[in-house]
């Protein structure tokens, strides 16, 4: 017996001292371990907050001593949600991609989803988890994680299917002919393939899932005030109350938050990535991060590194070993798919009859009168939200073709835009509010300026993608034959870009609808600013608690999102494709 | 005497002490071209000739007026230039076809730049396309032609401007071998037609006989840093067959300009003894250990020698980039040169055929022979915890090698050494260590 434990011991004991190297620990170790500790008691914290006892609403102090705790709760629904995305991202994208049947029913579904105005379903959502966990707070930080996570989600499994669905012929040749089971073949040779594009993703998640921060910790519905600490929460009582300095703090503490996030979080990750890259691209930038250099050398996380490869290798094999020994069962040995794909499946028909049916109960309330009210509003919202594209595009464009040209400035801005673009919009409505107020512009153009705000990085983003990618010659021919800027703009430039443009307008368009909803109805000093527009109905209806125009309200806005994807975007993406396309 | 005067008429364009250095992203410079002087007449075509890495490209785009020289002068009709070159226009190795317009429109829109009235741009576009033979094929887009037809846009476009001089970037290099053949042909009719432009063909190349049979005047460059070595008057009259005794003579003796010029029979000062640490080394070149043990292969099979451009030609390979293989052979003391010939060494006869492990252990011996990894060797023993850091490395070679890329340089350092077991370097840290 005793021999067994000394066994085991050594075997783990073998696993912990795998990496080879000499470890040294170091005052990088302590600080590493004092971070871990003050991790913990944050954690536990924000575990006492959620399990305290909740009665509404949650008073938010603003006091700037307190904003501290407040940005780490954000902080840690925001991270909380990414890691719900990233787990949500791996299942939905694996199985749309192994299962043919289900790949029909997925993939449409998913550019459905990432489609419509996730904010439209927040009050449904708050009311139901809040029902679900009367005596705590935990069913609305629930609610408000399931919202940042909607921010989040969609973007990121897009990539990871995609990646999946392209991994060349001969690395699955590989794995087939070396027998991988599927656990090695995802962890050696798909996680991998995907990586990139998926911590791209990833960034461009966090930053989009901020953007309902302001709104998930402070929601109103009906006399119902649900308020959650947090950052965001400050903001929109400092905004209430028109308390300017508590506005700057917060915003200075969310720019805190997205610069300490993207240094220690983001670019790490973002340079650790990079040896995943396949092809050798000459003249690409590298990312550096001196806290992965830093990490890097410390030895604790080579040995946290380690421990963690044993237990992976010591399950996997557990789980593999006895079927490995008979190579015709060997073919065989997959993901239990079929189960659960049936429950999946299974789940989906229940969940949509049930949804369908109630729908169909709540929308008898609408008159034909309330539906045609609706569909102006919608056509109100459109024109707006092609506005906001359009003028984003009319500077980002220039700007990001400048940007992208020059090495120097991509090398200035790169950085900077990123950090500009994760920095939740909401919490700058106030001061352009009383700006636009100054000048005297209401909300219904006014309106335009706020969803303008979320939404021009991913044109600008895109565009200099775009511009980075064009091929030296290109350019040398047009100085060569002395085109004018404007001929080279028209010639060269834009159609080179195109390709992106297009994707960062689908992305824009679909941000801009999602702003609508807060951007046309503002709470600002105790009394609301309204533009007539569809988003200005979703709140407006959620706030009086009228479920049926709600309803008609969020779907008709799905509706129009959905058909304007397939109608215009779609037909836009395969010109870009046919014509536009650099080989 | 008159016919200097005549020259002197006839000049089109003059590099005065060209000189270009690059400055790399980590902020090292390195030297691309320097001293470098030439005239352009009328009515000849100029040939550049040389090694990848010579800075051929860099001086036919600073003539094009694309580059600014870092010092020196390029001069238009005596006037010097200011932007982009009038008379010039350039057919690109790669093409540069703008994909999303059709040949006729890849054609036009250069008229179009240069703001010619709308008749003159169908009429002139029409004729270019026509005299490359591509009439019928005005419609088609880049992607479904030919690399040749391609190229044949590139040309048509080029020519429609009607230049002064036609700058050819190896035009022919990513074109199958008749074609181009056909091509070359074609470019010497357009521009021997006395009355119309272009008078002056200006191309770059790595390929001797494209070189003899199209140029006037060829000139040779060497690398480490780019320069003019020679310049060759090609006096043989058109059309060129290139199974002429003069022919393959002038071959020859470009054969012998590059080996003598570029792989000198002296020996070069490499295996110093001792190494202080500021003297200059010659750079390693930049090949990898596959190449060379496949050099000593190829040798080994063919007697243990071989001429170094008939091997180019059986290989495959452009000889720029065989006469680094030789070079990197020849500091391994694995081969020898003399003139244009390649022998295997006693110690490269054993090398090959010895087994890996062998191998290997020969390899080491021959590195360790080497002052740079001498110097590295002896900073490792040095180094606090038996480590090096990459960029500590990268300081010293750019003092023994300030003309090199210092990141070029340690990957080549550390690939050789990887394969003699010398020292190793691991990525994810940045730190060399011994085995």
């Amino acid at each position: 017996m005793s021999n067994h434990v000394t066994k085991v011991f050594h075997k783990i004991w073998g696993g912990f001292a795998i990496p080879h190297k000499p470890i040294r620990f170091r005052w990088i170790d302590f600080l590493l371990v004092l971070g871990i500790a003050g991790l913990f008691y944050g954690l536990v914290s924000v575990e006492r907050e959620w399990t305290g006892v909740w009665y509404p609403p949650v008073e938010i102090d603003l006091n700037p001593w307190l904003l501290p705790k407040y940005t780490f709760f954000s902080m840690i629904r925001g991270i909380i949600a990414y890691g719900l995305s990233l787990a949500f991202t791996l299942v939905y994208g694996y199985w749309a991609a192994k299962d043919k049947i289900a790949e029909k029913v997925l993939v449409p579904l998913l550019d459905i989803l990432q489609s419509i105005p996730v904010l439209g379903f927040m009050p449904g959502l708050v009311l139901t988890l809040v029902g679900l966990f009367p005596h705590s707070n935990i069913g609305l930080e629930l609610a408000a994680i399931i919202m940042i996570f909607t921010g989040q989600v969609w973007n990121m499994t897009f990539s990871f299917y995609h990646s999946l669905c392209t991994v060349p012929a001969d690395m699955r040749q590989v794995a087939s002919t070396f027998q991988f089971n599927w656990w090695q073949t995802l962890n050696w040779i798909e996680v991998p393939h995907a990586a990139i594009g998926l911590i791209w993703n990833s960034m461009m998640s966090m930053a989009g899932g901020w953007f309902f921060l302001m709104i998930s910790e402070a929601f109103v519905l009906g006399h119902h005030d649900f308020r959650l600490p947090g950052v965001g929460s400050y903001m929109s009582v400092a905004v209430n109350h028109g308390n300017y300095p508590a506005m700057v703090y917060a915003i200075i503490s969310m720019v805190v938050m997205v610069v300490f996030l993207d240094l220690f979080l983001w670019r790490p990750v973002v340079a650790w990535s990079q040896k995943f890259k396949q092809e050798e691209t000459g003249a690409q930038f590298v990312t550096s991060s001196f806290f992965l250099n830093w990490l890097r050398k410390a030895g604790l996380l080579q040995y946290i590194g380690g421990v963690f490869d044993y237990f992976i290798n010591a399950g996997t094999r557990y789980l593999f070993s006895k079927k490995k020994a008979h190579a015709e069962e060997f073919r065989r040995i997959r993901f239990p798919f079929h189960i659960f794909v049936w429950m999946m499946y299974a789940a989906f028909i229940g969940l949509f009859g049930f949804g369908c049916w109630k729908l169909s109960h709540m929308l008898q309330v609408l008159s034909l009168s309330s539906w045609t009210h609706i569909s102006w509003c919608g056509c109100l919202t459109l024109l707006r939200v092609l506005a906001a594209v359009a003028i984003g595009t009319l500077w980002a464009l220039p700007a990001g073709l400048m940007i992208g040209l020059s090495p120097r400035l991509s090398r200035i801005f790169q950085p900077v835009i990123q950090i500009v673009a994760s920095f939740p919009a909401p919490m700058l409505f106030t001061p352009i509010i009383i700006f636009l107020q100054i000048i005297g512009v209401d909300l219904g153009f006014g309106s335009i300026a706020l969803m303008l705000l979320g939404t021009q990085w991913y044109i600008l983003f895109n565009v200099i993608a775009g511009a980075t990618s064009i091929p030296a010659d290109l350019r040398e021919s047009s100085r060569v034959f002395g085109m004018s800027r404007w001929q080279r703009l028209k010639n060269l430039y834009v159609p080179a870009v195109f390709p992106f443009l297009v994707t960062g307008w689908v992305t824009a368009t679909g941000g801009a609808w999602n702003a609508s909803i807060v951007a046309e109805y503002v709470v600002f000093r105790g009394h609301t600013l309204t533009a007539r527009g569809l988003g200005a109905m979703i709140s407006q209806s959620a706030e009086r608690a009228d479920f049926a125009l709600l309803t008609g309200a969020v779907l008709t806005m799905s509706a129009i999102v959905v058909i304007f994807n397939r109608i215009v975007w779609r037909s836009l993406y395969n010109i870009a494709e046919k014509r536009y396309a650099l080989e | 005497m008159l016919e200097s005067s005549i020259k002197n008429n006839s000049l089109l364009c003059e590099l005065k002490d060209i000189h270009h250095r690059f400055v790399l992203p980590n902020g090292n410079q390195v030297t691309v071209l320097t001293d470098v002087n030439l005239s352009i007449f009328r009515e000849e075509v100029v040939a550049l000739l040389g090694p990848s890495g010579c800075g051929k490209s860099t001086l036919l785009r600073i003539l094009a007026g694309l580059i600014r020289p870092t010092a020196g002068q390029v001069l238009y009709h005596g006037m010097p230039l200011k932007g982009v070159n009038p008379g010039i226009s350039i057919v690109f190795q790669s093409f540069a076809l703008y994909p999303w317009m059709t040949v006729l429109e890849n054609v036009e829109i250069v008229l179009k730049a240069k703001g010619s009235p709308r008749d003159d741009v169908k009429r002139l576009s029409d004729k270019s396309i026509r005299l490359v033979g591509l009439a019928g094929y005005e419609e088609a887009y880049p992607r479904e032609l030919s690399g040749g037809m391609k190229q044949r846009v590139g040309i048509a476009r080029a020519l429609v401007v009607e230049p002064e001089i036609l700058c050819m970037d190896e035009p022919f290099s990513q074109v199958d071998a008749l074609t181009a053949e056909t091509l070359r042909a074609e470019v010497l009719d357009i521009w021997s037609c006395a009355e119309r432009n272009p008078t002056t063909v200006f191309m770059v190349s790595h390929d001797i006989k494209e070189v003899v049979s199209m140029a006037d005047r060829i000139i040779i460059m060497g690398n480490n840093p780019g320069s003019i070595r020679n310049i060759l008057q090609n006096t043989l009259s058109r059309p060129r067959n290139s199974r002429t005794l003069e022919f393959l003579s002038l071959v020859d003796r470009i054969h012998h300009i590059i080996t003598s010029a570029i792989i000198p029979d002296e020996e070069i000062p490499i295996t110093t003894a001792k190494v202080p640490s500021e003297v200059l080394l010659e750079p390693l070149p930049e090949v990898s250990v596959n190449e060379i043990i496949g050099l000593l292969e190829f040798l080994d099979v063919h007697q243990g020698e071989e001429d170094i451009f008939h091997l180019a030609i059986q290989i495959h390979k452009e000889f720029g980039h065989l006469i680094n293989i030789t070079k990197a052979a020849e500091f391994l003391d694995f081969v020898d040169t003399p003139k244009q010939k390649i022998l295997l060494t006693e110690l490269g006869k054993r090398f090959v055929e010895s087994d890996t492990e062998s191998r290997k252990r020969l390899w080491k011996e021959q590195l360790q022979k080497l002052a740079i990894y001498r110097r590295i060797l002896d900073m490792l023993r040095k180094a606090a915890k038996g480590r090096l850091e990459r960029g500590y490395v990268e300081e010293e070679l750019v003092l023994h090698m300030p003309q090199e890329d210092p990141v070029k340089m340690f990957n080549i350092l550390t690939s050789w050494a990887r394969y003699g077991e010398l020292f190793a370097y691991s990525e994810d840290t940045g730190y060399i260590t011994f085995e």
